[in-house]
């Protein structure tokens, strides 16, 4: 099996964890921090990003609550935290260059990381590998997500 | 039974809660809000920036104060705007599983009732994506998207009347040659109900027409409703944070070097270091073509009264890299024209970098 899901050619890694409904994705840390960022999907429902804003570091977060917002063409609109914690780190890059978001959802584009306060209890509302993959198609299918375009 | 749409009609009222009462209904809303529209017009001009805009970058502030004309900022993104009572404002705040997934249906949703509204007075509107309002061409409005608290919000007008010497004026611009190609493009490439009709209609008699149509074409009940206690309570906080400095002068960071006159016509300004001196150029584009444009700098131009016609002979010309190179190559053969240190490739990096520009917001 294949390291990474693909949804109407949007891509799903599976070696993250997912709020699908919140289209954000995790990647755990070694140093006990989580990386969060947006999805594939979530890029290209806000079509090329033409400012991306984040949240500062040191800040706390409850989950739910935006660590940034993002503003394509035509729509403003948050990226909420699917974990709890303080805001460790955030991606300058994206100040310069917001279609990191667009070009790399789940590389260079990361948003923040955080130091989650209460990621044992967390995790569990969060899906991975397969799981993670089907939610996101079910989701896609019920919503009649267009598929992905990806920007070089 | 489908669920009703709740109708605030709120009238006239300050130009700020003109703005927060939409935030106060997303930011308040629960699983048990219903969809809501609201109509409202404020009893003020005022200016209101993009989300993410700078308002020192974007609005001649001192023209404004002078004026008394406020300025505030909204959660929803796009430029600068001037807004008065001459537009009924249609703000949609709705739960993100009532509104089409895909923004630009969302748009196109949410302009059906107004287009339909414009029919009936005899003006035949069309949707021009993403997110303007046609008529023959020309705009009639715009709208705007955003996620706010748990709502999906959508926001345009319905356009009586258009003030386009003030919207031209309150503008930062480069300078007054820009500033009246703004105006000019404003002028040639808007549209209202009254330069439609050459009348304003009556603003009930449009929110009444509007109002039937957003029955029909959404096919929900439209029941006429009020805010409630806690929307009225996230109304007071709200206009209090959006009289803040600290929210006026946030720094935003999203740099228009363009403005939009509508979805095919652009302004904008460049500068170019060429060998033989700086160029100017503050160009008008419509659909890809030299609507109208002023060239300045410190470079030789010989004979120089033949800059004029150079301007003369490239407007209404393609931008297409190709085509313009023979345009310029044109004119350079045929009118014997010098400019020592400025080829024709420098001409067509001032001219890219003006359609990177725009290019990087449409």
């Amino acid at each position: 099996m294949s390291d990474v899901g693909i949804v109407r050619g949007c891509k799903i890694p599976r070696d993250l964890y997912y709020s699908v409904e919140d289209h954000t994705w995790v990647r755990t840390n070694a140093d006990g921090t989580v990386t969060v960022g947006m999805t594939d999907v979530a890029q290209n429902l806000a079509g090329p990003v033409l400012h991306a804003k984040v949240k500062k570091v040191g800040l706390t977060r409850a989950k739910g609550k935006p660590i940034g917002t993002v503003e394509s063409a035509k729509w403003v609109g948050p990226i909420k935290t699917p974990v709890s914690g303080e805001i460790v780190a955030v991606n300058e890059k994206l100040a310069d260059d917001p279609q990191l978001l667009n070009r790399d959802p789940y590389g260079d584009g990361w948003v923040v990381k955080m130091k989650p306060t209460d990621w044992d209890a967390e995790v569990k509302a969060l899906v991975t590998g397969e799981e993670a993959v089907q939610k996101y198609k079910e989701k896609v299918e019920r919503e009649d997500i267009k598929a992905c375009d990806h920007i070089e | 039974m489908k669920q009703p749409i709740r109708l605030i009609d709120a009238g006239r009222i300050p130009y700020l809660e003109s703005q927060t009462i939409y935030h106060a209904v997303a930011y308040a809303m629960t699983p048990e809000t219903p969809d809501t529209a609201i109509l409202v017009r404020p009893d003020t001009p005022y200016v209101c920036v993009g989300f993410h805009q700078e308002t020192e970058r974007e609005v001649d502030l001192d023209y404004c104060r002078e004026h008394r004309i406020p300025v505030t900022r909204r959660e929803v993104g796009g430029g600068a705007v001037l807004l008065d009572d001459r537009q009924i404002f249609t703000q949609w705040v709705f739960h993100p599983e009532h509104v089409p997934m895909k923004v630009v249906d969302r748009f196109r949703w949410h302009a059906a009732p107004i287009m339909a509204t414009y029919g009936d007075f005899g003006v035949e509107a069309n949707f021009r994506p993403i997110n303007d309002i046609h008529v023959k061409g020309k705009k009639i409005g715009g709208m705007g998207a955003a996620a706010i608290g748990n709502a999906e919000v959508v926001v345009s007008s319905l356009m009586l009347d258009f003030d386009t010497r003030t919207m031209a004026r309150v503008l930062k611009v480069p300078n007054e040659k820009f500033r009246d190609k703004v105006f000019q493009g404003l002028e040639n490439y808007m549209t209202t109900l009254a330069r439609e009709l050459g009348q304003v209609p009556d603003p009930e008699e449009v929110k009444r027409r509007y109002i039937a149509h957003l029955e029909k074409l959404l096919q929900r009940p439209v029941e006429e409703g009020e805010l409630t206690v806690g929307e009225k309570a996230m109304l007071s906080a709200l206009n209090e944070r959006f009289s803040t400095r600290e929210w006026l002068f946030q720094k935003g960071g999203l740099v228009r070097d363009a403005v939009k006159i509508h979805a095919g016509v652009w302004v904008g300004e460049t500068a170019y270091k060429a060998p033989g001196g700086l160029i100017r150029i503050t160009l008008r584009i419509r659909e890809n073509t030299i609507d109208d444009l002023a060239i300045s700098g410190d470079f030789t131009f010989y004979p120089q009264h033949q800059l004029a016609a150079f301007e003369a002979h490239l407007r209404g010309k393609s931008l297409e890299p190709a085509a313009l190179r023979n345009t310029i190559e044109q004119f350079y053969t045929a009118a014997k024209v010098q400019t020592p240190g400025i080829e024709v490739e420098h001409w067509l990096t001032v001219f890219g970098q003006l359609l990177d520009a725009v290019a990087k917001h449409s």
